[in-house]
């Protein structure tokens, strides 16, 4: 685990996100701050619709209307990232920040050697001969694990785990400092995934860069992370060092989705699961955006005040009346 | 939960159940083994999980069960009888009644331009199970509470659009549940949804075993799930089943050298991932030339001569269950 000692690579600030629609805004994502430091593998989990790809589009300015920023900032290092000039952007991503979608096997170019599109994205922001780009590609493949005599390979040639490790090559053809990675592994199966993520995080090891990981699958994100942000209705819940809240959930959400699903390893136990479903973005929850399915609701506090995520010792961060009553640090 | 089915007949059972497909044009053409000598049992109110990587097979077996694939070779059983014998639309339609399925996707096995209503009025109609309007209005209203979509009356007028992943495989369910079924057919249906949804779907299942005691064959890659919801487990790999146990057993005492990779490939968030561990390894074969042998042996840590010769027939071990693998059979080296 990486100590936070040293200066965060990335410090998202206050964001705000809302998809402006006919029925009025969807509020996305709602006052979410994290830091994230170089070296360090950060997990965003929470269920689909929670926000947690719209923080990734955020970081990386992808959101296009009806997304629109409303608040906050997004610090890179000293640089705002969303007062970037279109100059400055391109010359960031890429340079210092790349991206491996979920279904990013299928964003190759069928047309083109996975080779090829590794020298491209160097030459694209590089002075670098062909030859040389070529080196380096061999390099990069051999480092994800691709034979390298795969370097003149179509797309359609490579099975699709081997296509999710070209796109990794790709995403660290120029040695960034960032990765985001939203759903690396979803589409592949277990076996190929638990190849590609001891792939991801022995080049961390080796590179350095940090990683942004997003994944539904939450006892894969504690897996690789160390670190975790649980997410809900485009709200932080908890954040910490990812062991300590996958053997001590705080918050009641994180609890219970602990609690969700089945699991291979240690004695058989009995499921809990989350009553309801999470709730309509456009008027969303007074209070606390969980209290409706939340047991342990106190009525008058929970339903009525939101609640603000507080330190309670260590490096947790947890956003609940009970557990801020509970534990907060004074 | 084993029931001790010993000595009852099965509702459905699989026959050394093959199947090929032809690729490609007449004379480049190749053919893909996709499922090989495939046995096993079905009872009333029991669970088998069928549990493999894409491309293992699993949902091969499930369609030649459907009657959706013409089997290439074996048979199929309903209470004894064959069906792949029993010719005519008639027996058909009484086979799928009694056999229904529930798919994947529930996004794209509804139909966008219909009310909820419409999904699960057909089968209804279909498999005459309703007199009359007000009957069928009166079924309708019950398998939407049966699969607790209520208010029922507000529901069977959504469209599909209008309801979340977990509804719409809900009315999957109710739709399976309107031809009265003694088994269902479940190929991935909690794939797609949520965390916090599966475990409803999961769960309703469950209570649909319980109560009606239907039989289902739930077909997964994920062993978690099969273990939490099945009584038995058959592993796949390659288009043969290679183990056959309990899901208790099978999770905390894997016999066959896939399953033990295909368990260290769960991620377990209490150790936390390692680099260095060297369990999983390589990629699954292509089925178009597989040879004779079995078609782990080329990633398999114990592999030996015998392995690429031909694939071991089934070895029975304690409680009923099998493995096919040579470390099992009578006069093998201890592991």
């Amino acid at each position: 685990m990486k100590a936070p000692e040293n200066k965060p690579l990335i410090q998202i600030q206050e964001l705000n996100v809302e998809y402006r629609s006919a029925r009025g805004a969807v509020r996305a994502v709602e006052n979410v701050s994290f830091e994230l430091f170089p070296n360090e593998v950060f997990g965003l989990a929470g269920e689909s619709g929670c926000g947690k790809t719209t923080v990734a589009n955020a970081i990386t300015r992808l959101l296009k209307p009806p997304a629109f920023i409303t608040g906050g900032r997004i610090m890179f290092r000293d640089i705002d990232i969303l007062r970037m000039s279109q100059e400055e952007l391109r010359a960031f991503r890429w340079d210092q920040l790349s991206i491996v979608f979920q279904s990013a096997m299928n964003a190759l170019n069928p047309v083109l050697t996975i080779g090829n599109q590794i020298i491209d994205a160097m030459q694209a922001h590089q002075s670098i001969s062909y030859e040389q780009a070529r080196g380096h590609a061999k390099q990069l493949l051999r480092a994800v694990g691709i034979d390298v005599q795969r370097v003149d390979s179509y797309p359609h040639q490579l099975s699709g785990g081997m296509r999710q490790r070209a796109v990794i090559a790709i995403a660290l053809a120029l040695n960034p400092e960032l990765i985001i990675m939203d759903e690396p592994t979803t589409a592949l199966d277990v076996v190929v995934q638990k190849q590609i993520l001891q792939e991801i995080k022995s080049l961390r090891d080796q590179f350095g860069f940090s990683i942004l990981f997003i994944t539904h699958d939450l006892s894969l994100l504690v897996e690789i992370s160390d670190r975790i942000g649980i997410m809900y209705a485009g709200k932080f819940v908890e954040a910490g060092p990812s062991q300590e809240i996958f053997s001590d959930p705080k918050h009641p959400y994180t609890d219970r989705l602990m609690n969700s699903f089945p699991t291979v390893h240690g004695p058989r136990r009995e499921l809990l699961g989350i009553p309801g479903a999470p709730p309509d973005l456009i008027e969303p929850p007074a209070g606390c955006r969980f209290h409706p399915r939340c047991e342990l609701a106190i009525e008058g506090e929970c339903d009525r005040i939101i609640p603000p995520l507080i330190r309670i010792g260590g490096a947790r961060d947890v956003a609940c009346h009970l557990v801020n009553e509970a534990e907060a640090v004074t | 939960m084993n029931r001790g089915n010993n000595g009852k007949q099965p509702i459905l059972e699989a026959r050394n159940l093959s199947k090929e497909f032809h690729t490609g044009g007449a004379f480049s053409g190749g053919t893909v083994k996709a499922v090989q000598g495939a046995s096993f049992k079905l009872h009333r109110g029991h669970v088998v999980a069928l549990v493999g990587e894409s491309g293992s097979g699993k949902s091969t077996i499930v369609r030649m069960l459907a009657r959706l694939y013409e089997p290439t070779g074996g048979d199929i059983l309903y209470e004894g009888e064959n069906v792949l014998e029993e010719r005519g639309r008639r027996a058909l339609l009484d086979y799928r009644s009694k056999v229904q399925m529930v798919f994947q996707d529930p996004f794209s096995s509804l139909n966008p331009v219909h009310r909820a209503s419409h999904a699960v009025q057909r089968p209804l109609k279909i498999y005459a199970k309703t007199r009359g309007r007000q009957d069928l209005r009166r079924k309708l209203i019950e398998l939407f509470e049966l699969v607790s979509l209520t208010p029922a009356e507000e529901f069977v007028e959504k469209y599909p659009h209008q309801l979340s992943g977990g509804q719409r495989q809900r009315i999957a369910i109710a739709r399976a549940l309107a031809a009265e079924p003694e088994v269902i057919l479940a190929d991935e249906p909690v794939s797609m949804l949520d965390v916090s949804i599966r475990l409803g779907i999961l769960n309703l299942m469950a209570e649909l075993r319980e109560k009606q005691g239907i039989g289902f064959l739930y077909v997964t890659h994920d062993l978690a799930s099969a273990r939490y919801f099945s009584d038995e487990i058959l592993v796949m790999y390659a288009g043969f089943i290679v183990e056959q146990a309990t899901s208790e057993e099978l999770i905390s005492n894997p016999k066959h050298p896939y399953t033990q990779m295909l368990l260290a490939a769960v991620p377990d968030p209490s150790r936390g991932l390692k680099t260095e561990d060297t369990d999983v390894q390589g990629e699954i074969p292509d089925l178009t030339d597989l040879g004779s042998g079995c078609p782990f042996a080329p990633r398999c840590k114990h592999v030996m001569d015998a392995c690429h010769e031909a694939m071991p027939e089934p070895s029975p071990l304690e409680d009923g269950r099998w493995v096919r693998c040579y470390l099992y059979e009578e006069g093998a080296p201890v592991v």
